[in-house]
């Protein structure tokens, strides 16, 4: 089964082309991990998927149906997508953050019923915040902060996650933090994860489709150990890698790299 | 923490609210005691305090409210909208566009500004307003949305649309004929003079179902207060809402311009101080901004009225003396 899948995507900046005619299928209850070189069109891919930006052409599928039959609200109950660098309004604490999450399943009239406020809490335990809740997000570390921006988007209830580049400026305790939390939700909810990442170590380690994008198209998908090889980290950065295994044999470490001149 | 304080606040400005009410009713060339005036409002009161209280102080507060009322969530509502705390409408023109299509329609129909406008004209009035705003709204929203709203490109569009338009009514008013200066000042500073039950009539009905439509939406207000991609990915058409939201926004303003003139600032001080209350949502903050801005219109019309009575200020031009340092302030604080 497949949770998303693009035919044809052709997404453009005014004149300027990111992703050409993309074909792309994302496994359902897997760790999907997006990797390339800045600018290979890996956020614009997401945000596509996202209904943030407008594809020039192609059509986008979640669930087997095309966003574009379906209503926004009844979108963001199936998928939901954690942009790059959230903004906080001031002074919100951790909970009334994580019920903005709630939006798309609340009425016009009428504020957060008992299922609300059970899956409120729920999100904030599974994140690991529950001491936190009542405290104002400004006041949290990076990584609890991250947390509380994954809780909200669980929150939204949906069985599909997109996030963008999730562990940026953010320490290498902080990101183990944050992508067990994901892993930990997709091995006992079977949650679909879908995100951009850019170290490449934490990518093998925690996904199980690696899909790589040089200029809006892929050049490799696959298991880590299939997808992670020298020739395919060659087109995708165009660097030379020195690629070894993992202490359980599962998947490529990358040890050493250099640029590739010329 | 701040859902215990809303209830105070809401506590603590209502005690304002009664004592602006008192003054504003009672304050005057003709001075009342505040228990006549609850005599006069249960209508035992003497012939004198009849004609004072019911037929000029009472209409022209009921007026003043719902101006107020209506410039602080149009203002609240441009705020959230353009995600930028010194937008308002009398700031970047939307007034100022309302009180254009007024001055021309008044000038069609009669040359006489100070006449009481017609039956029908009050009702064609502020919807020549809210047109006037619209059109104002819309040339702001235009130029400003390439690529995107950028809140500092709308902001200073929106100042030099404001400049523009009052130039241009200014100079409609004095090539009118009898040059009178005060009459200028009222579309341009916003005034409250001659505002009685007819006005009332019209402002009243009109403030209470918009600003009902905005609360009653308050959780959509809500999800844009943050980033815009996260609204959309929270299922939020951003675009409409926006459009719908600013609709609003140029409906409140322009009613409230068609019959007080151009009142700014008020709209800009009352939610941020709001917010700084009681916090981001605005089910909440657009209560109370409403209430701020009530005792803030109500004060400053009565100081406006009394300070050098006989000859009245335009309230305009008190709020803006308290208004225009905070909007410094403001201005300074942002990044």
């Amino acid at each position: 089964m497949e949770a998303i899948s693009v035919r044809n995507l052709s997404v453009a900046y005014e004149d300027n082309l990111i992703i050409d005619k993309m074909n792309l299928s994302i496994p359902k209850g897997k760790i999907s991990i997006i990797i390339g070189a800045n600018g290979c069109g890996k956020s614009t891919l997401l945000k596509s998927i996202a209904r943030i930006i407008k594809p020039k052409d192609g059509e986008i599928f979640i669930n087997g149906k095309d966003i574009k039959d379906q209503k926004e609200k009844h979108l963001a109950t199936q998928i939901a997508f954690l942009p790059q660098g959230p903004i906080c309004p001031s002074g919100m604490t951790v909970k009334e953050l994580v019920a903005y999450g709630r939006f798309p399943h609340q009425k016009m009239i009428g504020g957060l019923n008992t299922h609300d406020k059970e899956i409120i809490d729920w999100a904030i335990e599974e994140t690991g915040l529950k001491d936190f809740a009542d405290k104002p997000v400004e006041n949290l570390s990076g990584g609890q902060r991250q947390r509380a921006w994954i809780a909200m988007t669980l929150a939204q209830e949906t069985d599909i996650i997109m996030l963008d580049e999730p562990t940026t400026y953010l320490d290498m305790s902080y990101q183990l933090e944050v992508l067990q939390v994901l892993e930990k939700l997709n091995k006992n909810k079977n949650i679909t994860i879908v995100m951009v990442l850019h170290e490449l170590n934490n990518a093998c380690r925690f996904a199980s489709n690696i899909i790589g994008l040089k200029q809006g198209k892929i050049i490799c998908q696959g298991i880590p150990m299939e997808a992670i090889t020298r020739e395919n980290l060659k087109a995708i950065y165009g660097i030379d890698v020195k690629l070894q295994l993992s202490d359980n044999q599962n998947y490529p470490i990358c040890v050493d790299y250099d640029l590739i001149r010329g | 923490m701040k859902k215990s304080r809303f209830p105070q606040t809401v506590f603590i400005l209502g005690l304002f609210l009664v004592v602006a009410i008192i003054m504003y009713l009672s304050w005057g060339t003709y001075k009342i005691a505040p228990l006549d005036i609850v005599r006069t409002l249960l209508g035992g009161g003497t012939k004198l305090q009849n004609t004072a209280v019911l037929h000029l102080r009472l209409p022209r507060m009921l007026v003043g409210i719902s101006v107020g009322i209506a410039l602080s969530t149009a203002g609240a509502l441009l705020q959230t909208i353009t995600k930028n705390e010194l937008a308002d409408s009398g700031i970047i023109g939307i007034n100022a566009g309302a009180a254009v299509a007024a001055v021309i329609f008044i000038s069609l129909k009669t040359s006489n500004y100070y006449s009481t406008l017609g039956v029908l004209s009050i009702y064609v009035l502020p919807l020549m307003a809210i047109m006037g705003a619209g059109v104002a709204a819309f040339v702001i929203y235009f130029l400003s949305s390439r690529n995107g709203i950028k809140p500092k490109r709308l902001l200073l569009i929106g100042l030099g649309m404001q400049a523009g338009l009052n130039a241009f009514i200014t100079f409609f008013t004095f090539r009118g004929g009898v040059g009178d200066y005060n009459r200028v000042l009222i579309w341009t500073s916003g005034s409250l003079w001659g505002a009685g039950w007819n006005y009332a009539k019209v402002i009243i009905p009109l403030v209470i179902v918009a600003f009902t439509t905005v609360l009653l939406d308050y959780k959509k207000l809500d999800v844009l207060n943050l980033s815009d991609e996260h609204a959309v990915a929270l299922g939020l058409n951003l675009n409409r809402e926006r459009k719908k939201f600013l609709s609003y926004a140029v409906i409140l303003a322009g009613g409230a311009t068609a019959f007080a003139g151009n009142v700014g600032f008020i709209g800009l001080i009352s939610p941020n101080i709001s917010k700084r209350l009681v916090g981001p949502y605005h089910k909440n903050f657009l209560v109370i901004s409403a209430m701020i801005s009530v005792v803030i219109i109500l004060l400053a019309d009565a100081v406006s009225r009394n300070l050098f009575s006989p000859i009245e200020i335009p309230v305009g031009i008190v709020i803006s003396v308290f208004g225009v340092p905070y909007f410094i302030y403001l201005m300074m604080k942002e990044k």
